[in-house]
């Protein structure tokens, strides 16, 4: 180093940082719904109908989670009580606030999720009609929008409208997710978030945790609640290799990602070196490693047949993907820009913004799918469509 | 039958009155209520521009506007809306201090404005940007965009907060507390619009510098006599003295950390 570029900062101050660990969280919890619901509409709009089964499984996951996701976002704001100033004020901002766009996604996603959830079981409320009681009678009424027909007719039209709600959702889907990455993405003063490919990395991580999720959750729902009892070993292969390719495009876009970032970057190339540096351990062998090339590994072995080994990666997979958000989120903010020096961030264990309240959103989280698992008849749709399918084999 | 229809009435009409008065009282804004109501402290000046020189070469690192500025503006402790930082330029024997004050740039393209999602955070008409701490909802976007780390949740109103120009003393004519203060008449403000102003002066009469100038946020604080060595500095990586988080011993803590009585 020059002797004249040497310098000792004597006195500064530490500069704020916003963001804790309820932000990446709500990224993972939007992310995963994304992805839960592109899955259920490769049944639903794309025709293949391997993924029949599990299609309304996973159109029910990506409703809860993201009903579930905004309260990260309440957990996090420093006046919660303030929230209907999001939607009354600032709407000049809209063009230039990607955070200004969740109200209209977070709104207009999870409707869209419910109404073609009640159009996919509108079948099933109908026929519980008539072993129902009075009030559960009303109930199941109002949930098929009071139109009983059984008829061929009646179904073709359900169909014909799961397909337009699917359809309309692919877009809203990728939007929910893909603003969390314009949300970060347009953030010029920070050198990691500072990129046109947030959105799109964001994406591609997304259907990383939410195909994850599915693989861990779906043999519990088909083992213990589901009508047969039975895990069903060749979808879960399926989501194997699926999962196997969506970590082959995150790859990819990684690569892009890091390589205009680093090697071919200009001012940014010097920090962030320092930062991957920092935190090499952690990002080389634990989340890229550990959670993205051995799951990918397994996908496209013969070590997919081994249930155990699939669930695994399955989760692991979903977990890096948690860590990518937290190191991205985190990570970013550690980054100096006012006095030199990383700063660190060690989150609280209670209160706002603590590891208890995330620790309380996953527990929400649970109880929701429980409930909404309870309310809608996605066991017996799930037989219906083995039975259809695959010739009533599992 | 008739009182009950006249009860009916009533319920009917208080229901009407209650719903005209919240949409009333709270109706949609593209900016914010204040700024809808055109009250002076939200519009400012309209005719003027206010920015700040900051002479450095008159800087001798003595604090008295970091100070003013908190006794004016009541910044909790520990929190700062402007600071000195202080630097040690080069090696024994070729070396000398360095000194930069920093306080929120009033940038004529702040990004801390536009992604506002409530428009808490928004520019008056005269330059200066201020934040609605009736409004803000304290997310911290603003606080994640801006370049220069000119702004902190305040720990007692629990709203983004920020040097102001002093706009409440600017509003009556006097000049902003650590203006006033600054012993070595580093620190300059005015209305650039006016051609007989000292900044106006200033500013045709010395080359300047602003912090950053890359970011695109057209900062409206320029300093005579900045030492690029000291940008330099904000990206160093190396951990150096941190007098405020050794203070409070936070060096190691989660970031928002401060101490626990003051939560």
């Amino acid at each position: 180093m020059d002797m004249q570029t040497i310098m000792t900062t004597i006195a500064a101050i530490s500069p704020a940082r916003a963001w804790g660990i309820d932000v990446p969280n709500y990224f993972w919890f939007t992310g995963s719904s994304a992805a839960a619901f592109i899955i259920s509409s490769f049944a639903h709009v794309f025709g293949f109908k391997q993924f029949k089964p599990i299609a309304g499984f996973s159109l029910l996951l990506a409703f809860v989670l993201l009903i579930v996701a905004p309260l990260n976002l309440i957990d996090d704001l420093k006046q919660p009580g303030r929230l209907v100033n999001f939607f009354l004020y600032g709407w000049e901002n809209f063009g230039t606030s990607p955070m200004k766009w969740g109200v209209l996604l977070l709104m207009a996603y999870p409707t869209l999720i419910f109404f073609e959830a009640l159009i996919l079981y509108r079948a099933y409320f109908v026929k519980k009609i008539d072993n129902a009681g009075n009030f559960m009678q009303k109930v199941y009424k109002t949930l098929a929008f009071g139109r009983l027909g059984l008829d061929k007719e009646n179904l073709e039209k359900d169909h014909r409208l799961g397909f337009i709600l699917g359809a309309i959702g692919i877009p809203l889907a990728l939007s929910v997710h893909g603003y969390t990455g314009y949300i970060l993405g347009v953030v010029h003063a920070n050198v990691l978030w500072y990129t046109p490919l947030m959105p799109v990395l964001f994406l591609a991580s997304a259907m990383v945790s939410g195909t994850g999720l599915l693989i861990v959750l779906l043999p519990i729902a088909q083992k213990f609640f589901s009508k047969a009892r039975q895990v069903d070993m060749d979808m879960m292969k399926r989501l194997a290799v699926l999962l196997s390719w969506f970590i082959v495009i995150d790859l990819v876009i990684r690569v892009l990602w890091l390589s205009f970032a680093m090697p071919f970057g200009g001012a940014t190339r010097e920090p962030l070196y320092q930062f991957f540096a920092m935190h090499s351990t952690m990002i080389i062998y634990v989340e890229y490693l550990l959670c993205l090339i051995v799951p990918m590994m397994v996908g496209f072995s013969k070590l997919k047949n081994y249930f155990w080994i699939v669930v695994s990666v399955g989760f692991i997979s979903a977990v890096g993907v948690w860590l990518f958000r937290w190191n991205t989120v985190i990570g970013g903010q550690e980054i100096p820009r006012s006095m030199p020096g990383f700063m660190h961030y060690i989150p609280e264990i209670f209160g706002q913004n603590s590891i208890v309240s995330v620790s309380a959103n996953w527990a929400l989280l649970i109880a929701m799918l429980s409930l909404i698992m309870v309310i809608f008849p996605w066991d017996e749709e799930m037989e219906d469509c083995y039975k259809g399918v695959n010739n009533g084999k599992k | 039958m008739s009182i009950d229809k006249s009860r009916r009435g009533f319920l009917k009409k208080s229901a009407i009155t209650s719903i005209l008065g919240v949409s009333s009282a709270q109706a949609f804004s593209l900016k914010n209520p204040g700024r809808d109501a055109k009250d002076p402290k939200y519009i400012g000046n309209k005719s003027a521009h206010y920015v700040m020189v900051i002479d450095l070469r008159q800087c001798v690192g003595c604090q008295a506007c970091s100070s003013a500025c908190k006794v004016e503006n009541q910044v909790p402790t520990q929190q700062y809306r402007t600071f000195v930082n202080e630097y040690e330029l080069g090696e024994f024997p070729l070396v000398r201090k360095a000194y930069l004050p920093q306080l929120c740039n009033h940038c004529a393209e702040p990004s801390c404005v536009s992604v506002c999602p409530t428009g808490a955070t928004f520019k008056r008409e005269d330059g200066v940007v201020v934040v609605d701490s009736e409004v803000c909802w304290g997310c911290g976007y603003c606080i994640s965009a801006c370049p220069y780390d000119k702004r902190y949740f305040n720990y007692e109103t629990k709203v983004a907060d920020k040097c102001t120009f002093c706009a409440h003393r600017v509003d009556k004519g006097f000049l902003p507390a650590c203006v006033e203060t600054c012993v070595g008449g580093a620190r300059v403000f005015g209305n650039v619009n006016d051609s007989n102003s000292d900044v106006a002066k200033l500013l045709s009469t010395f080359p300047t510098d602003v912090l950053k100038p890359e970011q695109g946020n057209k900062p409206q604080v320029f300093y005579i006599g900045l030492d690029n060595r000291i940008e330099k500095v904000h990206n160093a990586t190396h951990l150096l003295d941190d007098i405020v988080r050794k203070e409070n011993g936070a060096l190691h803590k989660e970031w928002v950390k401060l101490p626990k009585e003051n939560r």
